[in-house]
């Protein structure tokens, strides 16, 4: 699969720290943001990309920052979220995003999947 | 003595005119009108804080719970049997405390009226196997048989996916919980008519120890199970039929239950096919 560079933008940072645990142990790049105005500071990735987007950040909708950081070169959108219902997941991938994960992220699955999704 | 039970004695009455007494009865009640304001918006915030709480525990609970599965997915290197013990352990019971917070949030928010309905149409019988299939293991554990059945040309319900899951997995955890070993589980879903409205009827049975006729109000009030002693031999939140009531209800329906000490329970809720615009 090769090194990918991963942005989690999740607010928490206790989810996060076990995220990057779980990606750089995969060898990937990980950069974090807690906010969508910390999301758009991270700088454009060096490709291949992914970013796991949680859906309530401080700031706003998560699914408001697929198009901004589309623009500036990320490529795949994974959206995190706590409602196991069909109506957040048609939302989202209407929103642009590939996948939706239900929280608490199962570690197997993530690792797993996150080479098809880049693929 | 607080200014409530002050209404309720006659000695403050005594010996004046008619129209002292009905001044101080009215200056009373006034008084009493206040308190209960200040009681419910009191009551209000003891809700509001529990909402908040619960949702607050949830995200480092969901922390502790994929660090713990990174460890048992070896993704950090394999483990010892003893290890994977002690790990199972942590997950396992994270998992059952995000549930019972879960349940706490649900509660919460259903009191302060902050659940509301996202509506989307979906056949039941495949909510049903999916229920089955999340509780099968349990069962399997238990030696209880259980039948699935859904009516032959069942319209697809209108109604919220997830609050409507809610209902059944705390009717259908109840069944297992309150039946003893080998014994017998079912769900049936069908059409029926509510006062003339199209609905879905579902009902969750078991052949467990079954519930007096007195207690069949109680046990949908908050925090109540029938044995409340600490050393209870059934644990849980106590909020489990007090959440389906109030979920079934958001859907317009109605949840009840018919069973004897001793014969097993059956639980029933009926939801209208289609929620109003």
């Amino acid at each position: 699969m090769g090194q990918a560079h991963v942005l989690v933008v999740e607010d928490s940072e206790l989810v996060t720290s076990a995220l990057r645990v779980l990606l750089e142990s995969a060898d990937h790049q990980v950069s974090i943001a807690g906010s969508i105005a910390d999301a758009l500071e991270i700088p454009r990735p060096g490709s291949p990309s992914l970013v796991l987007l949680d859906l309530t950040l401080p700031d706003g909708d998560g699914l408001l920052l697929v198009a901004p950081l589309r623009a500036r070169g990320w490529n795949k959108f994974v959206a995190l979220t706590g409602h196991d219902d069909p109506a957040v997941r048609q939302r989202c991938i209407a929103a642009g995003c590939v996948d939706v994960l239900l929280k608490p992220v199962p570690a197997r699955e993530l690792a797993s999947k996150v080479a098809a999704w880049l693929g | 003595m607080s200014r409530v039970e002050t209404i309720t004695k006659p000695s403050a009455m005594t010996g004046s005119t008619p129209e002292a007494r009905v001044a101080v009865l009215e200056a009373q009640l006034k008084e009493a009108i206040v308190e209960i304001a200040e009681l419910r918006a009191r009551d209000a915030l003891k809700t509001q804080f529990l909402a908040n709480i619960s949702h607050d525990l949830r995200t480092p609970l969901t922390a502790v719970i994929t660090h713990g599965e990174i460890l048992r997915d070896g993704i950090l290197g394999d483990l010892s049997p003893r290890q994977m013990e002690s790990v199972r352990g942590i997950i396992n019971g994270g998992r059952q405390l995000l549930n019972q917070v879960g349940e706490i949030l649900t509660y919460a928010r259903g009191a302060a009226n902050q659940l509301t309905l996202v509506p989307t149409r979906f056949a039941m019988r495949e909510m049903l196997d999916q229920v089955n299939a999340l509780n099968a293991p349990l069962m399997k554990k238990k030696r209880l048989t259980i039948a699935v059945e859904a009516e032959p040309g069942l319209p697809q319900v209108m109604a919220d996916r997830e609050k409507i899951a809610h209902v059944l997995a705390n009717l259908l955890g109840n069944a297992i919980e309150f039946t003893p070993s080998g014994g017998r589980v079912w769900i049936r879903a069908s059409r029926a008519l509510d006062e003339q409205v199209d609905s879905l009827l579902v009902e969750v049975g078991d052949t467990g120890v079954g519930i007096a006729a007195e207690h069949h109000d109680l046990i949908f009030r908050e925090f109540a199970q029938v044995d409340a002693t600490p050393s209870r031999p059934h644990h849980g939140t106590g909020l489990g039929l007090t959440i389906a009531r109030k979920l079934v209800e958001l859907h317009g329906g109605r949840i009840w239950v018919e069973s004897q000490l001793g014969t097993g329970s059956r639980f029933y809720f009926m939801i209208p096919f289609e929620q109003p615009d």
